[in-house]
């Protein structure tokens, strides 16, 4: 059976029940129960740390299929600027370009020119903007995640613009509505995506009702036919792309093509747990903006890539040498875009708190108490053989009643209970 | 006004223990959002805490950090052993500081850390004899809904 949470689909017959995911999430959102992962929706994040860990491919992430581009009468591809570079430094973001329209696709479009508007966008708004300090990016939609569950003082850091993808998708199918004359709802836009957050960010959007895209499809599940298609010599013509939109594949390149350089680049879910922390307690204030990713080196490391992100990163710097750049970037033009709130997110963003765990000040007092007396009773070992990551969310499960102590394997070899008997077809 | 004490913790601060810095405020962030804390009062208190703990590492020798949550107000109590505060009046005022080059390389040492205190806190007291320590009280209310409101 295939369980989907969020963007991220378990597929029941591939499980073995190891605690890797377990172990792995940074939000404690998994558990294991009779040998499955269980994944919590109220906190995951969708960092897409489980598909990372899984090594018995049971974890996956939720994307198109090939019926949902039968919906629409023309496709559009836009890929994530991480997709070039994923084929080496001898191969052209047109060649790429030119394989997703022998892949299936009727018409790729380019959003690598939407990043610098962007860039200058936030800009634009940071030179307007009262505070707080600093602003934070919404460029990682994980990051968002983390700031609505676990840091909702953080809101309102957060910048209220689109994402260059987003507007890429709107631009795309105002463009292409108005090139062949097709209704824009029968026009199919899809994303190729480097991360599973993406793919959520789509599905259930945030400072917008609906995403741009009607879809999305993974880097790694097209990796293949895009390999054959350019070997074949697709897209052999030479086509414009913005070098400082190809940037934005890894961590510094959003911030890169600010003016403002009072900025702060910080990666990985630690490190962005760490400054977190630290701007609620005040500090960082003389920051203007900060680039966050959860992944640590910024999109080029999202887990649904194929090339490592090393090799990745270094082909990065190579093409984006390469390329030219059709235009430049109107700043005036991006003015009075900004004035017209094309760059602007339509909702508000809000706060997704967690169920509190009590009903009151006291019951959470009693709570915690019985939790610290709980815990002294685990071995410490946090071996999460029991299914939760560690003894002192055991200890928290078992107080709210989503676990018993005797789930522990040492308190049960302690007390001399007889260890569930392997069941095997023997 | 409820004075009992529903739940209590202390925790030790290390004078010249920069690599701990910030730990025992970072604890008690984590207890406060446990106990569903209004994420306001979390925020204030956070400020304080790190403030306090971050003077006793910068100019005392050894000191604790006493967390203290009644149904009315979470109250702290930071005191320590060290070399204490000759002006307290001096040390009020934004931007005095005794801070060393190395602190202030460490990003400390603004001459903000008391006002800031006082500033994030609904109470604040400060004793200190020279050459033998320095006692801050301070705290914050929490609204009718036991820090949910």
């Amino acid at each position: 059976m295939e369980v989907p949470t969020h963007s991220i689909i378990l597929e029941e017959a591939r499980c073995v029940g190891c605690v890797a995911c377990c172990k792995a999430c940074p939000t404690k959102a998994i558990r294991v129960r009779n040998d499955l992962m269980q994944i919590d929706p109220a906190l995951c994040i969708d960092c897409g740390a489980c598909i990372r860990a899984c090594r018995y491919d049971a974890v996956r992430p939720r994307t198109s299929t090939t019926a949902d581009l039968k919906r629409f009468r023309h496709t559009v591809a836009i890929p994530s600027m991480t997709l070039f570079t994923q084929f080496g430094h001898d191969v052209y973001p047109w060649q790429v370009a030119g394989a997703l329209r022998a892949c299936g696709f009727d018409s790729f479009h380019d959003s690598s020119p939407m990043c610098p508007m962007v860039s200058s966008a936030v800009d634009t708004f940071l030179s307007e903007c009262q505070g707080p300090w600093p602003k934070i990016s919404v460029t990682c939609p994980a990051i968002i995640r983390l700031i609505l569950i676990r840091y909702p003082d953080l809101i309102p850091h957060l910048i209220p613009i689109h994402t260059p993808r987003e507007l890429a998708a709107k631009l795309a199918r105002r463009q292409i509505s108005a090139r062949l004359g097709i209704p824009p709802a029968e026009i199919g836009v899809f994303y190729i995506s480097p991360c599973a957050a993406i793919l959520e960010s789509i599905q259930r959007p945030v400072g917008v009702a609906e995403s741009y895209f009607d879809g999305a499809f993974s880097v790694a599940e097209l990796y293949g036919s895009l390999l054959r298609a350019i070997r074949e010599g697709a897209g052999a013509a030479e086509e414009s792309f913005e070098p400082r939109g190809l940037l934005w594949a890894a961590s510094g390149g959003e911030s890169g093509a600010m003016r403002n350089a009072n900025i702060l680049s910080v990666t990985g879910v630690e490190d962005v747990t760490y400054v977190f922390d630290c701007i609620e307690a005040g500090k960082f204030r003389q920051v203007d903006f900060l680039e966050a990713y959860i992944c640590p080196d910024g999109c080029v490391s999202g887990q649904l890539l194929v090339e490592g992100r090393y090799a990745a990163r270094h082909t990065l710097q190579r093409i984006q040498a390469q390329v030219t750049s059709r235009s430049a970037i109107k700043e005036e033009r991006v003015r009075s875009l900004f004035r017209e709130y094309f760059f602007h997110m339509e909702d508000e963003i809000k706060a997704r708190p967690l169920e509190p765990v009590a009903r009151n000040l006291r019951e959470a007092i009693l709570r915690r108490h019985e939790k610290n007396r709980l815990l002294e009773e685990l071995p410490h070992k946090d071996c999460a053989a029991c299914g939760a990551p560690d003894c002192a969310t055991l200890a928290e499960d078992v107080v709210a009643g989503r676990a018993r102590l005797e789930d522990c394997v040492f308190l049960k070899i302690r007390q001399g209970t007889p260890l569930p008997e392997e069941t095997g077809d023997e | 006004m409820d004075e009992s004490v529903l739940y209590r913790e202390t925790f030790s601060i290390t004078g010249n223990d920069f690599e701990r810095g910030g730990a025992a405020a970072s604890a008690v962030k984590a207890i406060m959002r446990e106990l569903g804390l209004d994420p306001a009062v979390i925020r204030r208190l956070s400020i304080a805490n790190f403030e306090a703990e971050m003077n006793v590492i910068m100019y005392a020798e050894q000191g604790r950090l006493e967390f203290t949550v009644t149904a009315e107000a979470v109250k702290v109590v930071v005191a320590d052993r060290g070399r204490g505060i000759a002006d307290i009046e001096l040390a009020m005022q934004e931007g005095y500081s005794t801070a060393t080059a190395e602190m202030r390389a460490r990003g400390f040492g603004a001459g903000m850390g008391l006002p800031n205190i006082k500033r994030s806190t609904d109470w604040f007291e400060i004793e200190s004899t020279p050459g033998v320590g320095t006692t801050l009280r301070y705290g914050v209310l929490l609204g009718a809904a036991g820090g949910r409101g």
